[in-house]
C-alpha cells in the first residue's frame, strides 16, 4: 500500500498504528471535505495521533481535540 | 441605550453554559457538539437593556452548514454591538481558528478563555496578556461551569460596545497572500466600509459563494479579482480556500509558541478511557451493559418501588381518601365526585405515579451524557448504523428522543445530508421516550413482574426497528445513496457536575409534570365524561361504563386492533388517546379501571390491566404503542422539520404501518408459541409478513438504475 512520492513514504491514516504521532502529508477528496477537515485542524504538516480504532473508524487527536472520523474520511488523510 | 452582545465559539466550548450563567436562564446544555442549533436570546442579569444572543457552535464562518449560516447572517446582517468569543482553552489552537475569523467581522470583541480551571489543573500555562496583545482585544480567563469570570467578560463587552471601538484584525498572513489581499482590497475599496475591508477581501479571495449577496461587482472587477486569486494559487500551488486555512493555522501556531506553555503528557485520561470504551471488541458489550443497567434500575428495581408507592399509597390511598372524604363533607354531587376522584385523580395520578421513575431514568441518562460517554456512543454506533444506511450522527437525535421526541426531531438539524436527516426523523421516535415509559412500566409491572428483560427489551426493540427501517428505506428510491461520512468532535470526559445533572433531570422531568397538569388533566376529564355518560333506554345520562359513549366509540375502533390481540374497547381507546400524549395510554386505564378504588394491599390498576391482556397481547400492545405515530406535539415537530405534509404523511404512515405489522407478528406467532394456540390463518399471515420484511431487507436494489448518486470517493 505504501507508495513512494518524492522519496517520502505516505499511507492513509487508517494504516497508522495506534498511539503514534503522524505528520499529515496530504488530504485528498472533494473541496468541501478538505475544507471541513482543515477547519477541524487537519492541516498539512500538522500532527495527528490515533487514539482508538474500530473497524476502520477512528478517534484521532489533532491539535488537542479528539475527533471521531469514519473510515472513508480517514482514508483521505495521508500521513 | 440598548446593547446586543453575541456569544460565538466552537461547538461544545461552553457557550450555552455561559449564556445560562449570564442570563439566569436554563437552556439545554449537552456535553456534545451541536446542541444549540438555533440562536437564542436572553437579557443579561441586572442589565435590562443588554441582550445576549447565544449563537450555534461553529468551526468557521464559511457558509456551508446551517449553523454557520445562522451565525454568519447574524454577525453581518444584524451587527451586534460586541462579540464574546468563547475559546475552549484546553483546545486553544483549534479554537483560535474561529477567533481569527471573528476578528475580521469588524465588531468589538472580547475573548473568554473558558475552561481555564482544567488547563491550570493539568499544569499548562496560557499567557492571557500576550494573547490579548496579539489580538488587540481584552482576554478574560473564565470557567463558565463554575460561574467564574462570566460577568467580567460581559462587563468588558459592554464597555467596548459603549465605546463603539472596532477590534481591528491584527493577524497577518505570509507576504504573497497579503499582497493578493491588498490587490483585491484596491478593487472594492469604493463599496466596502473600512472595518469590513478585511472580511470581504478574504471572502472574495476564498471565492465564497455567498459574498455576492452583500454587494455586486462589475464583471470587469470580477475578472481582475479572479486573475489575482489564480496568480496567488499558482505561486503557492494550492486552492485559495486551503491557502487561507493554512495561513490562519500557521499564524496561530506561531502565536501559541509564544503564549502557551504545555507540559507534554503522553496520553490524557480521556484518551485512556477511550481506549477501553471504544475498544473494537468491548465497545458494544459495554454499551449494552450500561443501557441494561440504567433501565434495570430505573424501571425494574428501584423504579418499581417508588412507582408502587406513589400509585398505590399516595394517589390510590391518601389522596383519594382525602378527596372522597372532603367532597362528601361539602356534599358534592355524585357526578362531581366521580369526575374528580375517578377522572382527574385516577387519570392524572396514573401518570404522576410514573414521574419518580422517569426522574430516575433521566438522572442516569444525564450522567451518561454529561460525562461525555454518550458522544462516544455516536461513534461506536456509526460502525453499525453505517451498515444500515444511517450515520452515527443519527444516534444523537435518537438519544435525545429517549427523553422526548420533539427535541429529538429538532436535533436532526445537525445532520448535513438531507436524506440522512429525513430518514432519521422517520425513525427517531421508535426509541421509547419518557412519556412511553409509563406504558412500559405499567405493562411490565402488570404482566411481567418477574421478567427484568421486558423494559430494556423495548429500548433494544427501538434500536432494532431503527436498523430494520434503515435497511428497508435505503432500498427505496426515496433514500438511496450512501450516508455522509462521519466526522464529529468528541468532548473531553469529565466528572459529571451534580448541578448540571440535576438541572437536566429536572428540565426533562418538568415537562411531564406540566403536561400532566394541562393536556392530560383535560384529556382525563373528557375521557371520564365519555366513559360515564351515554344513551340508555333512550335517555342521555350517567350509565354503566359498558354502555358509555366511550365504549361505543372504542368498540367501533376495536376490531382494527383485534388481529393484534388487544381488540377490547378499553385498549383501543387508550391507544387512540395516546396520540394526544403518550401518557394518556396509562391515564386512560387509570380513569377506566378506577385507580381511585385501589388500596395499598390491592393494586387495582395493575390487576385490572393484567386481567385484560395475555402476556403475548400485552407485549403486542406495548410494541404497537411504542412504534406507532407519535403524539401530536411530535407530529407537529415532524411537519416543521420535514417542511410539509407530504413527508409528514409518509412518516406517519410508515410508522403506524410498521407498528401494526410488528404487533401482528408478535401476537399471532406469540400465541402459537407461548399460549399453545393452533397454527391457523393468522399465524400463516404472520409468517408471510416476516418473509415480506426479510425480502424488503435483503432484496438487491440498484439505485443507480433510477437516479444518479454521488458516491463517496474512496482513496486506497
Amino acid at each position: 500500500m505504501a507508495n513512494l512520492e518524492g522519496g517520502i513514504i505516505i499511507m492513509p491514516l487508517t494504516f497508522a498504528p495506534q498511539g503514534t504521532i503522524n505528520k499529515i502529508k496530504q488530504i485528498k477528496g472533494k473541496d468541501d471535505t478538505r475544507r471541513f477537515l482543515g477547519e477541524l485542524g487537519f492541516t498539512i504538516g500538522g500532527d495527528v495521533t490515533v487514539v482508538a480504532e474500530m473497524g476502520g473508524n477512528m478517534i484521532v487527536n489533532v491539535k488537542d481535540a479528539r475527533i471521531a472520523i469514519s473510515k472513508s474520511m480517514a482514508n483521505r488523510i495521508m500521513v | 441605550m440598548s446593547i446586543k452582545i453575541a456569544l460565538a465559539g466552537n461547538p461544545n466550548c461552553g457557550k450555552t453554559t455561559m449564556f445560562n450563567d449570564l442570563t439566569g436562564s436554563s437552556q439545554y446544555v449537552g456535553n456534545w457538539p451541536g446542541v444549540t442549533v438555533e440562536k437564542k436570546e436572553g437579557k443579561l442579569r441586572d442589565h435590562k437593556d443588554v441582550r445576549i444572543v447565544d449563537l450555534p457552535g461553529i468551526y468557521s464562518l464559511s457558509p456551508y452548514t446551517l449553523e454557520e449560516v445562522v451565525s454568519r447572517d447574524f454577525l453581518l446582517g444584524e451587527r451586534p454591538d460586541a462579540i464574546i468569543n468563547i475559546v475552549d482553552a484546553t483546545n486553544i489552537e483549534r479554537n483560535l481558528y474561529l477567533t481569527t475569523q471573528l476578528a475580521e467581522a469588524g465588531i468589538p470583541m472580547v475573548i473568554a478563555l473558558n475552561m481555564m480551571d482544567i488547563v491550570k489543573k493539568s499544569g499548562d500555562r496560557i499567557d492571557a496578556q500576550k494573547l490579548a496583545a496579539a489580538f488587540g482585544c481584552p482576554v478574560v480567563e473564565t470557567s463558565a461551569l463554575k460561574g467564574v469570570g462570566s460577568m467580567e467578560v460581559a462587563n468588558r463587552a459592554i464597555m467596548l460596545a459603549q465605546k463603539g471601538a472596532h477590534t481591528p484584525p491584527q493577524h497577518n498572513f505570509s507576504r504573497v497572500v497579503e499582497d493578493a489581499l491588498e490587490a483585491i482590497g484596491d478593487q472594492i475599496s469604493q463599496q466596502v466600509k473600512p472595518e469590513l475591508m478585511r472580511w470581504y477581501t478574504i471572502k472574495l479571495f476564498e471565492r465564497d459563494e455567498k459574498v455576492g449577496d452583500y454587494f455586486t461587482l462589475s464583471s470587469d472587477i470580477k475578472q481582475r479579482i479572479d486573475d489575482i486569486i489564480a496568480d496567488c494559487e499558482k505561486q503557492l500551488d494550492d486552492d485559495s480556500e486551503s491557502i487561507i486555512t493554512n495561513e490562519r493555522y500557521e499564524y496561530i501556531r506561531q502565536l501559541i509558541q509564544n503564549c502557551v506553555h504545555k507540559k507534554r503528557p503522553g496520553m490524557t485520561l480521556s484518551d485512556k478511557i477511550d481506549r477501553v470504551v471504544t475498544n473494537r471488541w468491548l465497545a458494544l458489550p459495554i454499551f449494552a451493559a450500561v443501557m441494561w443497567l440504567v433501565y434495570y434500575v430505573s424501571v425494574t428495581s428501584l423504579g418499581t418501588i417508588v412507582t408502587d408507592w406513589t400509585n398505590d399509597v399516595l394517589f390510590g390511598g391518601y389522596i383519594t381518601e382525602w378527596a372522597t372524604a372532603g367532597l362528601a363533607a361539602v356534599g358534592a354531587a355524585p357526578w362531581l365526585e366521580g369526575l374528580i376522584v375517578d377522572g382527574i385523580i385516577g387519570g392524572v395520578g396514573a401518570v404522576l405515579g410514573f414521574v419518580p421513575q422517569m426522574f430516575i431514568l433521566f438522572f442516569f441518562l444525564s450522567i451518561l451524557e454529561d460525562c461525555g460517554y454518550m458522544a462516544r456512543v455516536a461513534f461506536i454506533m456509526d460502525r453499525i448504523f453505517r451498515k444500515f444506511g444511517l450515520s452515527g450522527k443519527s444516534f444523537i437525535p435518537m438519544l435525545i428522543s429517549s427523553g422526548c421526541g420533539v427535541p429529538g426531531i429538532m436535533a436532526t438539524r445537525t445532520i448535513e445530508n438531507e436524506k440522512d436527516r429525513k430518514m432519521t426523523i422517520m425513525v427517531t421516535t421508535f426509541i421509547p421516550c419518557g412519556a412511553k415509559l409509563p406504558i412500559i412500566a405499567l405493562i411490565a409491572g402488570a404482566l411481567f413482574p418477574e421478567a427484568s428483560w421486558v423494559a430494556p427489551s423495548m429500548y433494544f426493540l427501538g434500536i432494532a426497528m431503527v436498523i430494520l427501517s434503515g435497511i428497508i428505506l435505503k432500498k427505496t428510491r426515496l433514500f438511496a445513496g450512501d450516508p455522509a461520512p462521519f466526522v464529529m468532535e468528541l468532548p473531553q470526559y469529565h466528572f459529571p457536575a451534580p448541578k448540571g445533572v440535576f438541572i437536566h433531570m429536572w428540565e426533562r422531568g418538568k415537562a411531564f409534570i406540566i403536561k400532566a397538569g394541562t393536556v392530560i388533566f383535560v384529556a382525563c376529564g373528557v375521557i371520564w365524561f365519555l366513559s360515564s355518560f351515554g344513551f340508555a333506554n333512550g335517555n342521555f345520562g350517567m350509565v354503566e361504563e359498558s354502555q358509555s359513549l366511550l365504549a361505543a366509540v372504542g368498540s367501533f375502533i376495536a376490531p382494527i386492533f383485534a388481529p393484534l390481540g388487544f381488540g377490547t374497547w378499553q385498549a383501543a381507546v387508550a391507544t387512540v388517546t395516546g396520540l394526544v400524549a403518550k401518557e394518556n395510554v396509562v391515564s386512560t386505564f387509570g380513569v377506566l379501571f378506577g385507580l381511585g378504588e385501589a388500596t395499598e394491599e390491592d393494586p387495582m390498576l395493575l390487576q385490572s390491566v393484567a386481567g385484560m391482556f395475555t402476556m403475548v397481547s400485552a407485549y403486542s400492545f406495548m410494541v404497537f404503542n411504542m412504534l406507532c405515530a407519535p403524539c401530536f406535539a411530535a407530529i407537529g415537530a415532524i411537519k416543521r422539520e420535514m417542511g410539509g405534509w407530504k413527508w409528514t404523511g409518509i412518516t406517519l404512515a410508515y410508522q403506524t404501518g410498521l407498528a401494526y405489522v410488528m404487533a401482528f407478528i408478535i401476537n399471532q406467532l406469540g400465541s402459537v408459541i407461548f399460549l399453545g394456540k393452533g397454527f391457523g390463518m393468522g399465524a400463516v399471515l404472520g409468517c408471510v409478513c416476516i418473509i415480506a420484511i426479510l425480502w424488503l431487507m435483503f432484496r438487491s436494489y440498484n439505485p443507480n438504475r433510477n437516479i444518479p448518486v454521488k458516491t463517496v470517493q474512496q482513496v486506497n
